[in-house]
């Protein structure tokens, strides 16, 4: 490895300072020297336009470096037309031990279309790899080829793509697979897991189209082979053994909460397609009849939240997906489940408003409508994940807090968290989650009237289900008393809206849960970051290189955002010279929260690029306000 | 259209204490007007259900707002009061959660065909085995008489104080063409009749429509009243063949002289029907019980 210097190692590692947890685990201690120098960290970009594949050779490439041990995020930006000639990017870093989030600089850019890819080739590090088309067709006039632009230091790699796939395959479909066979040969992969992953990637498509792409794989693999390297970028051996038992999967955050709804036994679904949160109701609609679910697309977002409540009221574990749009459109229904007191979950993928906005781009922007968006004093639970494995965890656990205390949950998730892809480790005990999390209503005596809204210690009331024998009611969105019977007196209106907030803060206690987590150095620190949902990656990673530079640093993720609990964060405010609110909003939201809720004063950071929050960003934020610039 | 015989009060409480159906009136008292026609739903809902045997702790009935919806505080069965033009997708999550329940949807002509217009053709051609029971007194009551997509045109109401410049819909042909597999009409000022019609509609496995032709007494005084509805409505003729879908159009565009009585039914797989069969193809086991309750 000549051309890399101590420096960069520093840089882009993610060494893990002492204290430093991941997903939940406590990762021992620091990493010694060696591990860290043993440790892989490579970023690899592949640009193309839309029809070539580039998604599909960013998939091939993470399931096959996840098959050989590694660990992977990644992250694909794309159009939203299906064809035309829009960019596609997918970009994944390959780690040794699980990142936090992508990096600034990519090590390896690989081009299946010039024109796309010019403009990024300044993403790819000092001594990076740069893969181009060496034969392009046809005539391209000066400045065309990427080969014009590549900057000085960076290293070229020139490859006859199309020739190579024509040879192999007798056609030029399979230009993603040899140029990705490529980069593995270049970076001496194992081959064995590609071939796997391509068998069962293309397994419908019959075993001519497998063999096809085997050995367009092949041809290029050869080629990287022979390249004659410049060992610049080098893959570390994965290492790390497992848990006994424990599983590596790969997931997005889309999936993983289809797969923690499936384990939290979810029995109806109800949807509506909207990007970015399409692919939960994709998954569940081929997962949930397996386990005897059922799963109806319904003709709009009221109608799903409204078939929701109604199922969530007849004793169903029932969920919806949606985005900002439609979390828009189930306002009323929303309030309709606080005062009712029906559980329902709702998963809203976040995408860039406000209306139609952006719709393949990502934002945090839905902040406000998933804590206020209703009418009323709506009070409800908003918990939002911060990386692929709280996704699932999050899934499960909704349902558990939407029936426990009997109102509806928001998992707010954003489209960078959803299609992003990380390396999840599944336990080998059972699904985390209580099944029946519900307080039932005891059978009646003879002569009793079942009260639903009836007050208890924790204001929570035994709930009777339409078919429990004898305890019939009526419930209703219209302010009532203990039976269900309407009643808008002065006194009533008190005493159930005290009702409907105390109850939701018994979840500030629930058990299993993280609902906020602090990172970093103890005690007293120079600057604080308080972050919530997917941003918090790039928070972390943000902050262990201010920690690099000797600043005293510490973040806490907020992932139960309502109720707020706010003695944590207050405790953690207490210990913090500056608190420092990365979000990506224009104006705000959580930092505003959190300082109507603390009276504290906070720096907000906030931007809105559509991508991930820059790490460079917060950590200049971090320096500034440490007084080191 | 007056009743065949004459009815005495006493005659009439005997009757009703001893046929069992208070059991499913709830205690609370109705709030509608006196003279409302809804009180003859009230009554023809619990006579079926009581007819019927069905267990009260198995009924659910939901509805969306307005006066109609006040409707599930009046009978003692499982009810649920839900949002203005919600009730049909309310109603479709509660009865895919458990196929076991009988579940009727109530509702008025503002809430159904204004606010929650877009769920109509939904819920018929998806053939969820609900009861969808529709009060049609064509205009807003609760909100103090306001114009309805079922008032006459013409109509004067405080949001068309000179006049209602828009036709009203045809809700029968309307629930005809969208694919319901039961389509009936009924009149409050008929009660027998219209006890027979809930009963019928009940009874019908798949999305069961009956349009209830009912007076507001306080906020129209001039288009749909006893005097005028009681003169209008008629039979369907002896020889009406309910299986025949044009058939039954060409009775329902006859608007002017309401017909009553069922006018198309059909036998379909149902909504439940239909994801069972899913479930099937999925490999699942669609028995999978939708409690999760822990053994109690």
């Amino acid at each position: 490895m000549a051309a890399r210097s101590s420096r960069r190692r520093a840089e882009t590692t993610p060494e893990s300072p002492p204290g430093v947890e991941i997903n939940g685990e406590q990762r021992d201690g620091a990493p010694s020297g060696e591990k860290g120098m043993s440790g892989a960290d490579i970023q690899i970009a592949i640009c193309g336009s839309a029809g070539d594949g580039t998604i599909a050779a960013g998939d091939i490439l993470r399931n096959a470096v996840a098959e050989a041990g590694y660990k992977v995020i990644s992250f694909d930006v794309y159009p939203p037309e299906i064809r035309g000639f829009g960019k596609c990017i997918s970009r994944l870093r390959i780690t040794t031990d699980q990142a936090y989030s992508l990096k600034e600089r990519s090590d390896v850019l690989l081009s299946l279309d010039d024109s796309h890819t010019i403009p990024h080739v300044g993403e790819v590090r000092d001594f990076g790899a740069v893969i181009c088309e060496a034969k392009p067709v046809g005539h391209l006039a000066e400045g065309e080829h990427l080969s014009a632009h590549i900057l000085p230091g960076q290293i070229p790699y020139s490859l006859p793509i199309r020739e190579l796939s024509e040879k192999a395959t007798g056609g030029n479909r399979s230009r993603n697979i040899v140029a990705l066979g490529y980069v593995a040969g270049l970076c001496d992969l194992p081959k064995a897991p590609f071939l796997r992953i391509i068998e069962s990637k293309f397994k419908k498509q019959g075993p001519k189209v497998i063999a096809n792409n085997a050995a367009g794989f092949g041809a290029g693999y050869e080629a990287g082979c022979q390249t004659f390297k410049l060992d610049d970028v080098h893959f570390a051996p994965p290492a790390r053994a497992l848990q006994p038992g424990a599983k590596v999967t790969i997931l997005n955050g889309n999936h993983a909460v289809a797969r923690g709804c499936l384990d939290a036994r979810l029995t109806t679904f109800f949807g509506y397609p909207i990007t970015p949160a399409t692919t939960i109701m994709e998954r569940l609609a081929t997962e949930l009849p397996r386990h005897g679910g059922r799963l109806l697309q319904t003709e709009d977002e009221i109608s799903a939240i409204a078939a929701v409540i109604g199922a969530g009221y007849a004793g169903s574990r029932s969920a919806t997906s949606t985005s900002g749009p439609g979390l828009a459109l189930m306002g009323e229904m929303l309030g309709l489940g606080t005062i009712a007191e029906v559980p329902a979950v709702v998963f809203v993928s976040q995408r860039g408003g406000p209306s139609t906005g952006m719709p393949t781009k990502t934002e945090q922007s839905d902040l406000n409508a998933a804590l206020y968006g209703s009418h009323g004093d709506s009070q409800r639970i908003v918990i939002a994940p911060t990386n692929v494995e709280g996704c699932y965890r999050c899934a499960g656990k909704a349902f558990e807090m939407a029936e426990r205390y009997q109102t509806p949950v928001i998992v707010l998730l954003d489209l960078y968290l959803s299609n992003r892809y990380e390396t999840v480790e599944l336990s080998a005990s059972g699904p985390p989650f209580e099944l029946d999390a519900n307080v039932h209503a005891k059978r009646l005596k003879p002569g009793e009237v079942y009260q639903r809204y009836v007050l208890t210690d924790d204001w929570v009331s035994p709930r009777a289900i339409p078919g429990d024998p004898g305890c019939m009611h009526v419930i209703t969105g219209l302010e009532h008393n203990a039976l269900g019977r309407p009643n808008d007196s002065e006194e009533m209106h008190e005493l159930m809206s005290r009702k409907r907030h105390e109850k939701l803060q018994g979840a500030l206690r629930h058990p299993d849960f993280t609902h906020v987590k602090r990172f970093g150095d103890a005690g007293k620190v120079e600057v604080g970051i308080l972050a919530w949902g997917s941003t918090f990656g790039e928070c972390l990673e943000a902050m262990i290189m201010a920690r690099a530079e000797g600043i005293r640093c510490s973040a806490m993720k907020v992932v139960m955002l309502s109720p707020l609990p706010e003695a944590e964060i207050r405790a953690f405010l207490d210990d913090c010279g500056a608190v420092l609110v990365p979000e990506l909003n224009y104006e705000g939201q959580f930092a505003q929260l959190v300082q109507g809720r603390l009276a504290r004063p906070v720096t907000r950071l906030t931007r809105v690029p559509g991508g991930p929050m820059p790490v460079a960003a917060i950590l200049a934020e971090i320096r500034r306000l440490a007084g080191r610039c | 259209m007056l009743m065949e015989k004459p009815v005495y009060v006493d005659e009439k409480l005997r009757e009703v204490l001893s046929s069992g159906r208070l059991e499913y009136r709830s205690k609370a008292l109705p709030t509608w007007c006196p003279g409302c026609g809804y009180f003859a739903i009230v009554e023809g809902v619990t006579a079926a259900l009581n007819d019927m045997k069905i267990p009260m702790d198995q009924a659910v009935v939901l509805s969306g707002i307005g006066c109609s919806s006040r409707f599930p505080f009046f009978v003692n069965t499982y009810g649920f009061h839900t949002l203005h033009g919600r009730v049909l997708p309310v109603a479709t999550g509660t009865k895919v959660a458990n196929e076991s329940l009988m579940v009727i949807a109530v509702g008025g002509d503002g809430d159904g065909f204004a606010i929650g217009g877009g769920h109509l053709s939904h819920a018929a051609k998806r053939n969820v085995d609900i009861t969808y029971l529709l009060f049609d007194n064509g205009v807003y009551g609760l909100t103090k008489g306001q114009t309805s997509p079922l008032s006459a045109q013409g109509f004067k109401t405080t949001t068309s104080p000179y006049e209602n410049p828009d036709q009203p819909l045809n809700p029968l042909m309307m629930m005809l063409s969208y694919g319901a597999s039961w389509v009936g009409q009924a009149y409050a000022g008929r009660p027998d009749h219209l006890k027979e019609m809930i009963a019928q509609a009940i009874a019908h496995r798949g999305f069961s429509y009956l349009h209830i032709l009912s007076p507001c007494v306080t906020f129209d005084k001039t288009n749909k009243t006893y005097v005028n509805l009681g003169m209008i409505v008629r039979d369907l003729p002896p020889n009406h063949d309910p299986t025949h879908r044009m058939v039954a159009m060409a009775q329902a565009e006859q608007a002017d002289a309401p017909a009553l009585g069922l006018f198309y039914q059909e036998s379909r797989p149902t909504l439940g029907d239909n994801l069972n069969s899913l479930i099937a193809k999925a490999g699942g086991d669609a028995s999978a019980k939708p409690d999760r309750r822990k053994g109690e």
